[in-house]
């Protein structure tokens, strides 16, 4: 397992927390927090080791795309670039839409 | 053409599913990811938790009616039980059982979708899984513990037995029930004994058709929400008659002893024998040619003072004797070289071993049912597996190991105490069903005394790790070691006997561990609880041993509104 930890400078405050994904084989959880740091502080877990480049470009694309003050957390159980990406949408989405559960 | 979109249950997550069944609107969830009680124990072995540990809790209304839905997620690390994933779903039942006393009924619905006890945190799942059966058996008795095996992964292991004592079960098509899975099978008993690739073999043995046709599911429904609301509303409103499975052991009990599988049983014949009504009950099954001499045979005997056993079963020894001016009854699992079962030869609990427990175990309730002195039951544990074949997975030896597991648990729950001693082996299935439902556990400090849920061989094939892996994380990570003296560390053992001789005893040692149950019993009798709460009361298991399942069972009480 391997640890990495990002900080961007950040805005916009999140409307409230979600949860998405699962940690499955090819997928991954994200859970993302609200916060009033302005910034966005991404912790990652991922079993799938020595890809820190490739996680950096990833998360980058993100924030770059998306202004959150959020503490967003990962757990990676071998997520492709492509999955990452939809599921940091997909979380962005539900924080913003409120379309949690129930 | 009209195009027919259907909710399923099978292809969403555990957590949509919950709240999928559940009325819009009504349904909160307790322990959520936002909660982050996570696996301490999958960290400390590098290994990617889930915020959640891949049990959800949701707690709303369906059909109007109160009820709260246990989803485990089997994405997740196989949906396997570590310790807090099982601390979640015992300790939901057993805070549903404390609602119910209190005369709030709340309808539990369990959906399953686990291989059973999660290898990388082993004993701990074994704990767990005996929390969860113990809970279930006493919930039971106040509304219908609803359990749905959908798919995709099925239900397996330890959570079978769990899954055979549900009041009634659904299940889809695509959903399996049964306790080794198709590839342990072969690890364990070979190619020949089956082909865990010919996955057409696979569905007809263990499969939801398969189990519902065979009366061991109660319905069967098509993978569409609607259906399975409907097929709760009616066990719930009685149109579906509770079977109560388990409890039927005369039955099964004659089915396994007249059963001829001397050549391969096909799933049609299987299914067509599990259907017949009228069974022979005078079977002789023949015993071993020469005297058994094992750890669990030789302490049996010591135990029994020369009483001879009365089981007609040789391969489970029940006698009635007297410990300490106690009136007690033993039983004990041993090897018969002649088991018409051939994969049951070498003391393993199989069809017969199970069914056999409970009918003697239930004897001794119906015996004492007037008495005020309910007989001391003590389970010899010397057990090195549950039997791994084509014919037990077949035939359900899940729903024997759940019998002798709710035999055991209704007598502690109707007053009996009952002490185990663990002279021997303790693994696995063969130990849920045998020694885990008792009030007290005794063990014996010798290398022969191994608590366990799985070979190594079949562990590192499953966890995809080598032995020497397995090895050096059991050192980190107490629950994954074998010897008596790890299991000791997670708080479970009421005593760890030093100096027996357990594989030669003689009187001395004899009288060391009569002592030690005349300890137990008194321990059991000054205490009012009849649950297995005691494994989380100890000073080790409150200092260290389980402190998360601890933690989990306060945070539900708090967070239940």
């Amino acid at each position: 397992m391997e640890k990495l930890i990002y900080s961007f400078p950040a805005s916009k405050t999140v409307e409230q927390p979600a949860h998405v994904g699962v940690v499955g084989s090819g997928d991954l959880e994200i859970l993302v927090e609200p916060t009033d740091e302005n910034k966005t502080v991404v912790e990652i877990r991922t079993g799938i080791t020595g890809f820190q480049d490739t996680w950096k470009k990833v998360i980058e694309r993100f924030v770059s795309q998306n202004d959150v003050s959020a503490r967003i957390r990962i757990n990676d159980f071998g997520a492709t670039p492509g999955v990452v990406s939809i599921r940091l949408a997909q979380a962005v989405e539900v924080s913003t839409n409120g379309t949690n559960h129930n | 053409m009209a195009q027919i979109i259907t909710e399923s249950l099978v292809e969403s997550l555990a957590r949509e599913r919950a709240f999928q069944l559940l009325d819009k609107g009504s349904a909160y969830e307790i322990l959520s990811p936002f909660d982050g009680l996570e696996s301490p124990h999958l960290v400390a072995q590098n290994i990617v938790p889930q915020f959640d540990d891949g049990m959800i809790i949701v707690n709303g209304t369906l059909n109007g009616q109160q009820t709260v839905i246990i989803s485990i997620e089997g994405n997740f690390q196989g949906g396997g039980i570590g310790e807090v994933s099982g601390a979640k779903l015992a300790g939901t039942l057993e805070k549903l059982i404390r609602e119910c006393e209190k005369g709030n009924k709340i309808n539990p619905i369990i959906i399953y979708d686990t291989g059973g006890v999660r290898l990388q945190e082993a004993n701990y799942g074994l704990l767990s899984i005996a929390e969860i059966s113990a809970a279930i058996v006493a919930l039971r008795e106040f509304v219908p513990v609803v359990g749905i095996i959908p798919g995709k992964v099925g239900s397996f292991g330890g959570m079978s037995l769990t899954a055979g004592l549900c009041s009634a079960l659904i299940m889809t098509r695509e959903g399996r029930l049964g306790m080794n899975g198709p590839e342990v099978v072969q690890q364990e008993a070979g190619l020949r004994e089956l082909d865990p690739r010919n996955k057409q073999l696979i569905w007809q043995m263990i499969g939801g058709a398969m189990r519902y046709e065979s009366g061991l599911a109660d319905i069967l429904v098509e993978d569409d929400i609607p259906n399975y609301k409907e097929a709760i509303l009616s066990i719930w409103n009685g149109e579906i008659q509770l079977k109560h499975r388990t409890k039927q052991v005369d039955y099964y009990l004659s089915l396994f002893k007249s059963l001829d599988v001397q050549e391969k049983v096909t799933p049609q014949q299987a299914k067509e024998y599990l259907n017949t009504n009228q069974v022979n009950v005078n079977i002789d099954l023949s015993a071993p040619t020469e005297a058994v001499n094992t750890t669990g045979s030789k302490w049996f005997e010591l135990l029994a003072n020369g009483q001879p056993s009365i089981s007609e079963v040789p391969s489970v020894l029940v006698a009635d004797t007297v410990i300490s001016g106690v009136k007690a009854r033993l039983i004990a699992v041993v090897p018969n070289p002649e088991n018409i079962y051939y994969r049951a030869r070498n003391g393993e609990v199989g069809l017969l071993e199970g069914w056999t427990i409970a009918k003697y175990v239930r004897q001794a309730i119906e015996e004492d049912k007037n008495s005020t002195e309910k007989r001391l039951i003590i389970p010899i544990v010397d057990v090195p597996s549950q039997a791994f074949g084509y014919h037990e997975e077949l035939f359900g030896i899940y729903l024997a190991c759940s019998a002798a597991v709710d035999a055991y648990a209704t007598a502690r729950l109707s007053g009996h105490p009952i002490v185990a001693a663990l002279v021997g082996n303790a693994i696995s299935g063969a130990f849920l069903s045998h020694g885990m439902q008792a009030n007290r556990l005794i063990a014996l400090n010798d290398d022969g005394v191994n608590v366990h849920v799985m070979s190594k061989k079949s562990a590192a094939l499953i966890t995809q790790r080598t032995i020497e892996e397995l090895d050096e994380a059991a050192k980190e990570v107490p629950s994954m070691a074998y010897d008596i003296g790890s299991f000791k560390k997670l708080g479970a053992l009421f005593k760890l006997l030093e100096g027996v001789n357990a594989k030669e005893p003689n009187s001395d040692d004899k009288d060391q561990l009569v002592n030690a149950i005349s300890e137990a019993y008194n321990d059991i009798k000054n205490d009012n609880n009849r649950d297995l709460s005691c494994r989380l009361k100890s000073d080790i298991a409150q200092s260290s041993g389980r402190k998360a399942s601890i933690q989990v069972r306060e945070m539900i009480e708090q967070q239940w509104r």
